[in-house]
């Protein structure tokens, strides 16, 4: 493409159909004590 | 719903609802906010949706320009990367119904401190309550409640916080031998964090730490007068010279992974990207500094004309952040990091931090809260180790907390990066859950927009 150039695809609805699972870190165990974190947390079963 | 933004050059297109990003250029840009409206209204013919944007939006770019790009959209459009729609809603009453486990306590295992930081919500230690450590007994109640409420999960936290947890650090041993007796019998892995001034840190207590604690959280500010000024001894005497050489033996054993130096700063230290890299400067590369969250009345409190300046800091670090990259010198900001291919799905994008129905805070007698931000506010107090949860209805309440029941974030395009915010946040400044913390909200957005802004920037680079 000439005008756009795409850094991510992601299909985030694809996640609804296996996700959930909840073995993933609580965010605010990770660093972050006052203020919620979530986005940048690693998904368990990409680990 | 699409967010787009300029940031240091780079023009940025977020398809909120799918998570895919766009770097485009200035025609792209300029055309992409009517043909969003379009779009969505169904036109899908390049001829129309060319001469509409002539039309209507006066645009310095020839027509085969802006037929290009309205193109190049409708491309996008199909595949399904751009003005995707928000189907996360009508899945949000199955969410609502889930049965949730325990997965995470915070155990508050001393309510005393050896510092005087000014800024802490805990009451320099205290919770504005007594002093206290936890005992073994009631740690192991703790530990025995969380192993009993986690159903199938098999990743068990618990993070070792206070106060100071290195002022009843035989405790911690003890609970953590105690943790481990519990895991092949029960088929659980505990992931332990201690967090810690650095204070009392040893030699000793270093080589525990890297034995058995997964994440390690350091306290410290940045600057050595800005990290004096608001972490203080009981004495008035600053800390940073005893803690900075402490804190980078720790990063260095560790191989500079699995610890954060953490900090906090307030509108004594508006210019807080100094303190970033300070940090850095000193050796740390994993850093997380945050806005400090504090009744608006107090002096050190940040307020909504601090904002301008703030976002050129985050600005400013960013560009630094890139800078060092590039040059092979780096450093990992916590509130920059983003995983933009991967991340968390959709169910954790929903529900936040877990605060009161994965995630509880423990006292040291042993009482159960949301989280450690609501620990000494009895309307939150939710039941005890000895007998658990008393309190459903508050349960409840967090349980049905997620980014739809907050009205502010229904059309905010970061709503899927902090899935709502801090609940605590949002009590201390609406005394309902159910809200948002503004000036927090203004801060995260403009992470997120660097965040990403950092990621085209390297993948420039890259390409």
């Amino acid at each position: 493409m000439k005008h756009i150039k795409t850094l991510v695809t992601r299909d985030l609805k694809e996640s609804m159909k296996k996700g959930g699972c909840g073995e993933c870190q609580t965010s605010c165990q990770s660093a972050c004590k006052t203020s919620c974190t979530v986005g940048n947390q690693t998904c368990e079963k990409a680990r | 719903m699409i967010h787009q933004y300029r940031n240091n050059g780079y023009n940025i297109v977020m398809d909120v609802n799918s998570g895919s990003i766009h770097v485009v250029d200035d025609v792209a840009y300029d055309v992409l906010p009517l043909a969003e409206q379009l779009i969505e209204e169904g036109v899908r013919d390049a001829d129309t949706l060319t001469a509409a944007v002539e039309v209507c939006k006066k645009l310095p770019y020839s027509r085969e320009e802006i037929r290009e790009a309205v193109e190049e959209l409708l491309t996008l459009t199909r595949e399904g990367t751009l003005f995707t729609q928000d189907l996360y809603e009508d899945y949000i009453h199955l969410f609502k119904e889930r049965q949730t486990v325990v997965k995470a306590l915070c155990l508050h295992i001393a309510h005393d401190c050896n510092l005087a930081c000014r800024y802490c919500f805990a009451g320099e230690g205290e919770y504005h309550g007594k002093r206290a450590l936890m005992s073994f007994e009631v740690g192991k109640k703790a530990l025995d409640f969380l192993v009993a409420n986690s159903g199938n999960r098999v990743n068990l936290e618990v993070d070792f916080f206070g106060g100071e947890p290195l002022l009843n650090w035989q405790v911690v041993k003890d609970l953590v031998a105690y943790g481990r007796s519990l895991e092949e019998p029960h088929h659980k892995k505990f992931r332990f964090t201690l967090t810690t001034n650095g204070v009392l840190l040893n030699e000793e207590i270093l080589e525990f730490v890297n034995r058995e604690m997964s994440n390690v959280v350091l306290s410290i500010d940045g600057r050595r007068e800005v990290h004096d000024r608001m972490r203080p001894f009981a004495g008035g005497q600053g800390s940073y010279d005893l803690v900075v050489p402490k804190f980078l033996e720790t990063a260095k054993s560790r191989g500079q992974k699995d610890y954060y130096v953490r900090g906090t700063f307030t509108r004594n230290n508006l210019d807080f990207s100094r303190d970033v890299l300070h940090l850095a400067d000193l050796g740390f590369e994993q850093i997380s500094v945050e806005p400090v969250v504090a009744d608006p009345k107090e002096p050190y409190a940040l307020q909504p004309e601090d904002l301008p300046v703030l976002m050129e800091e985050y600005d400013t670090l960013a560009r630094e952040l890139i800078k060092r990259k590039k040059e092979g010198r780096g450093f990992n900001f916590f509130h920059f990091m983003i995983d933009l291919s991967g991340g968390p799905c959709v169910a954790k994008r929903l529900s936040g931090c877990g605060s009161g129905t994965e995630y509880l805070a423990v006292t040291p007698w042993g009482d159960l809260y949301p989280c450690h931000q609501f620990v000494g506010n009895e309307d939150f107090l939710l039941g005890n180790v000895d007998e658990g949860i008393c309190r459903q209805d508050v349960v409840e309440q967090f349980r049905k907390c997620n980014v739809y029941s907050r009205e502010k974030c229904r059309r905010c395009f970061a709503r899927f990066y902090c899935s709502g915010g801090c609940a605590a946040n949002a009590y201390h400044s609406h005394g309902t859950i159910n809200d948002v913390y503004e000036l927090g909200c203004e801060l995260q957005k403009k992470r997120v927009e660097c965040a990403i802004m950092i990621k085209a920037a390297l993948a420039d680079e890259e390409g």
